[in-house]
């Protein structure tokens, strides 16, 4: 009995100790535990490879391991849209925030609000898109492809990742624009889209920069990206803002959490992510999938989100695919 | 040769002690997350990768291709053992695995998986190093009417899996294809059957589905037979397969091993799609197809030497032209991103000592799992002497760990203990998973090809009779369907019904 008593004073003693430890900690310092980010694409596309280095490199400056969780679905929006749902805004859980979670709250009936539901922390990076044909393909310019499917409609099939993706909303863009008429095969991915082109099952394929490796063997020919500036890989190929179209299109995505989060560690979190961001390893990997370094801070990253937020609304509505 | 200087490069890479640690490795953790329900090697992969960041690109590659066949393997095992199925691939397995061990034969379900993923692995690199610059351009022909007319074959066999009634069979499979309509449609991207679900929005997962429908539902099936069912611990007769059991199965391994390589090309296809066709094609042409479903080891042989012939095959694609044909394969694909290495046309050029040295690397540790294997079937047949009442809850355990575990969502728990319920349900009035099962992975193939070959063709079905391949296959379904009204072919069937009704 003696025995009994004594073990549970010092289980209560350990017990106000951890307490006060506990307390401690929440006011002094954050983090104290690990950070999870939840990557909303499956393992092993090009977003999940960036993260994996990206959370190696940030590990060194937030003393803590960045833990990536794998919460694909929704193009990009189950995972974020959970965290709004479930997780505590205590700064350690955050995730990826891509242009899809603003585009589909005016697609179709979802379960967050993208200006109410989260707390934005920094802006990170972007991708290239661009246009591509293979390299035994009649047309040399994106010039002349527009052309030829003007005086042509509906002889031009071209392959995107996927229906409503950002490289389909961008040529359709085109298509209003311009008054031409081709046709949309939506693949699965560019897994899918490349291997399409190849094989001459579609005439042109618009895409991230998984066309790379075949552009650099001859075996495609990138004919205009979407970016602000030419790429660094193929300073040769205009962008689609140089041949006059007036479009950008570069789909920034950056870091959110739960709404509600303290500002003390929404600083932190941001100053740590943005060393990380800095860090050559993670530079070396934005490279290598020819991602964008597209750093904002807080304030700006908000400002960027609402215009996103209004730019995809106009698109939407314009493409008629808003929900009914 | 020109060849044997390649393996000359390739076995002084995998050969080197490091490079031997990591691909032990590789097939070790491989081995494990196979056996594991539900814990699938994109899981353990993306796990392991960052501690691949420091080590050189071979040693990286080695290692988690390494994880990727060694699950091939291991996935087999417990759905021999409990008839739950370790991986995807591995469902087809348990129709006759699980009846195999039931007759105390787990032992030579089990070896004649390990010596079969041995053989048709073996072959699949045979093949991967012979073949794989023209292999790839021909896999580049198949466009969506050529994967339309591919999955029509399909849909066609899909009614040899089962051995029951027709009618039941056809009734299952309509319930798979409306199951894969869940989700965002793959052509305009609207919600469908969704109920206002974001959890839906992506389709319903196959994990839950496959694990609730065999894995949960027989667990809760042999709860209330417990008292009953002592067969189970009865005499384990041989732990290794007989003389008789590799005369019935050496063709069998053979077909599975050519036809998962062929199907591992193609993007899309994969381990899953092989294993069931082998398993349809060997209950096709078998003398005694009334043995198929009631523990012919011909249906261990065959889907296990094409689930792993397939994921040899899956590295063509990856490796010659830089596409990933899978999640596993996109995971890889990463991995060598990291390490500044661009899989594709330039790979074999730019780095032999990377291409070689994974491939060859692929002999060894196949080596290595067959020689980890073997003494593991005397361990796994042990399990079966395990207390139902311990064993059961801990399969539950298992099962609710792994479908967590894929995405991270407690839905999808739900889903699969739903399921566990339509499955007990099913066994209990007697209508098979398999169909359904297949159906729901076929089914939206089918719909997506047809639609973006429709799109193609503006509306215009000629298409799929237009083109070769895709007319090859159509063809072939057709003899398939006809088939039961030529004399001699037809009779079989009759047969295999009368027989089942017999049993019944």
């Amino acid at each position: 009995m003696k025995i009994k008593k004594w073990g549970s004073g010092v289980f209560v003693g350990f017990f106000f100790f951890s307490l006060f430890f506990a307390f401690q900690a929440m006011a002094a310092d954050f983090p104290t535990k690990p950070v999870t980010l939840i990557c909303p694409w499956p393992p092993g596309g090009a977003v999940d490879t960036f993260f994996r280095v990206y959370a190696e490199s940030t590990k060194k400056y937030l003393g803590q391991p960045v833990i990536i969780e794998n919460k694909p679905g929704g193009a990009g929006t189950v995972g974020p849209a959970a965290m709004a749902a479930t997780a505590k805004p205590d700064g350690y859980t955050v995730a990826q925030i891509s242009v899809t979670l603003f585009r589909y709250q005016h697609m179709m009936k979802v379960d967050y609000d993208s200006l109410k539901d989260f707390t934005y922390i920094l802006g990170l990076s972007g991708y290239t898109f661009g246009v591509v044909v293979k390299s035994d393909a009649p047309w040399k310019t994106f010039d002349e492809l527009i052309a030829y499917a003007k005086d042509n409609p509906g002889k031009i099939t071209y392959g995107s990742p996927g229906a409503g993706t950002t490289q389909n909303i961008t040529m359709e863009r085109i298509s209003k624009d311009r008054g031409i008429k081709w046709i949309h095969v939506p693949m699965k991915g560019t897994g899918e889209n490349m291997p399409a082109l190849l094989g001459g099952h579609i005439n042109v394929a618009a895409d991230s920069t998984g066309f790379a490796p075949y552009v650099d063997s001859g075996q495609m020919r990138l004919l205009v990206t979407f970016g602000e500036k030419r790429t660094k890989k193929w300073p040769q190929v205009p962008t689609l803002k140089e041949l006059g179209y007036g479009i950008v299109v570069e789909s920034p995505f950056g870091l959110a959490g739960p709404k509600g989060m303290d500002l003390k560690v929404v600083k932190i979190l941001h100053d740590v992510f943005k060393k990380g961001l800095e860090d050559p390893e993670t530079l070396k990997i934005l490279e290598k999938l020819d991602m964008l370094y597209a750093y904002k801070n807080t304030e700006d990253y908000v400002k960027q989100v609402k215009e996103l937020f209004e730019e995809e609304r106009i698109l939407v509505e314009k493409l008629g695919l808003k929900k009914n | 040769m020109e060849l044997l200087n390649y393996l000359h490069t390739g076995f002084s890479v995998a050969l080197q002690p490091i490079n031997l640690f990591y691909c032990f490795v590789g097939v070790f953790i491989g081995t494990l997350v196979g056996v594991l329900p539900g814990i699938g090697p994109v899981g353990a992969m993306s796990l392991l990768l960052p501690i691949t960041f420091k080590s050189t690109p071979e040693s990286a590659i080695i290692m988690l291709a390494g994880i990727y066949y060694g699950t091939m393997y291991g996935g087999s095992t417990t759905s021999i053992l409990v008839n739950i199925p370790g991986e995807a691939a591995s469902v087809v397995t348990c129709l006759d695995g699980y009846q195999m061990a039931r007759q105390g034969r787990a032992g030579p379900a089990l070896g004649i998986a390990a010596f079969g993923s041995f053989i048709a692995g073996t072959f699949a690199i045979v093949g991967l190093m012979l073949m794989a610059p023209p292999l790839s351009k021909f896999a580049l022909r198949f466009g969506p009417p050529e994967y339309f007319s591919l999955m029509f074959l399909g849909m066609t066999i899909l009614i040899y899996l089962a051995h029951g009634s027709m009618l039941k069979a056809l009734l299952m499979a309509t319930i798979g294809i409306v199951l894969g309509l869940v989700g965002l449609d793959s052509i305009n991207a609207r919600p469908r059957l969704t109920f206002g679900r974001m959890e839906l929005m992506d389709g319903i997962g196959l994990a839950p589905i496959v694990m609730g429908l065999f894995g949960v539902s027989e667990v809760l099936l042999n709860i209330e037979k417990e008292i009953q069912i002592k067969t189970f611990d009865t005499k384990i007769k041989g732990l290794l397969p007989t003389a008789k059991d590799w005369q019935e199965s050496k063709w069998a391994l053979v077909r599975g091993s050519l036809l998962g390589f062929f199907l591992g090309i193609l993007p899309g296809g994969g381990g899953v799609i092989a294993s069931f066709i082998t398993y349809a094609v060997e209950k096709k042409v078998s003398k005694h197809p009334e043995r198929f479903g009631k523990g012919a080891i011909e249906g261990v042989a065959a889907p296990e030497a094409a689930n792993n012939a397939a994921a040899g095959g899956a590295f063509i694609p990856l490796m010659t032209l830089g596409i990933p044909t899978n999640a596993v394969i996109a995971l890889l694909l990463g991995a060598f991103m990291i390490h500044s290495v661009q899989p594709g046309p330039l790979l074999m050029k730019q780095n032999p000592g990377l291409f070689w040295g994974v491939v060859t690397s692929m002999y060894i540790g196949n080596i290595m799992l067959l020689v980890l294997n073997l003494p593991l079937i005397g361990i796994w047949v042990q399990v079966l002497k395990v207390p139902y009442k311990i064993l059961f809850p801990l399969i539950l355990l298992l099962c609710l760990i792994g479908v967590y575990s894929i995405s991270n969502t407690v839905f999808d728990i739900y889903i699969m203990v739903v399921f566990g319920v339509v499955g007990y349900l099913m066994k209990k009035f007697e209508y098979e998973g398999a169909p359904l099962v297949l159906a729901y992975i076929l089914g939206p193939l089918f719909e997506n090809n047809l639609r973006k070959s429709l799109i193609m063709s503006q509306g215009s079905s000629s298409i799929f009779f237009l083109r070769p391949i895709s007319a090859i296959f159509l063809i072939l379904a057709f003899v398939i369907l006809i088939s039961p009204l030529i004399p001699g072919i037809g009779k079989k069937r009759d047969v295999v019904a009368a027989l089942t009704e017999e049993n019944d």
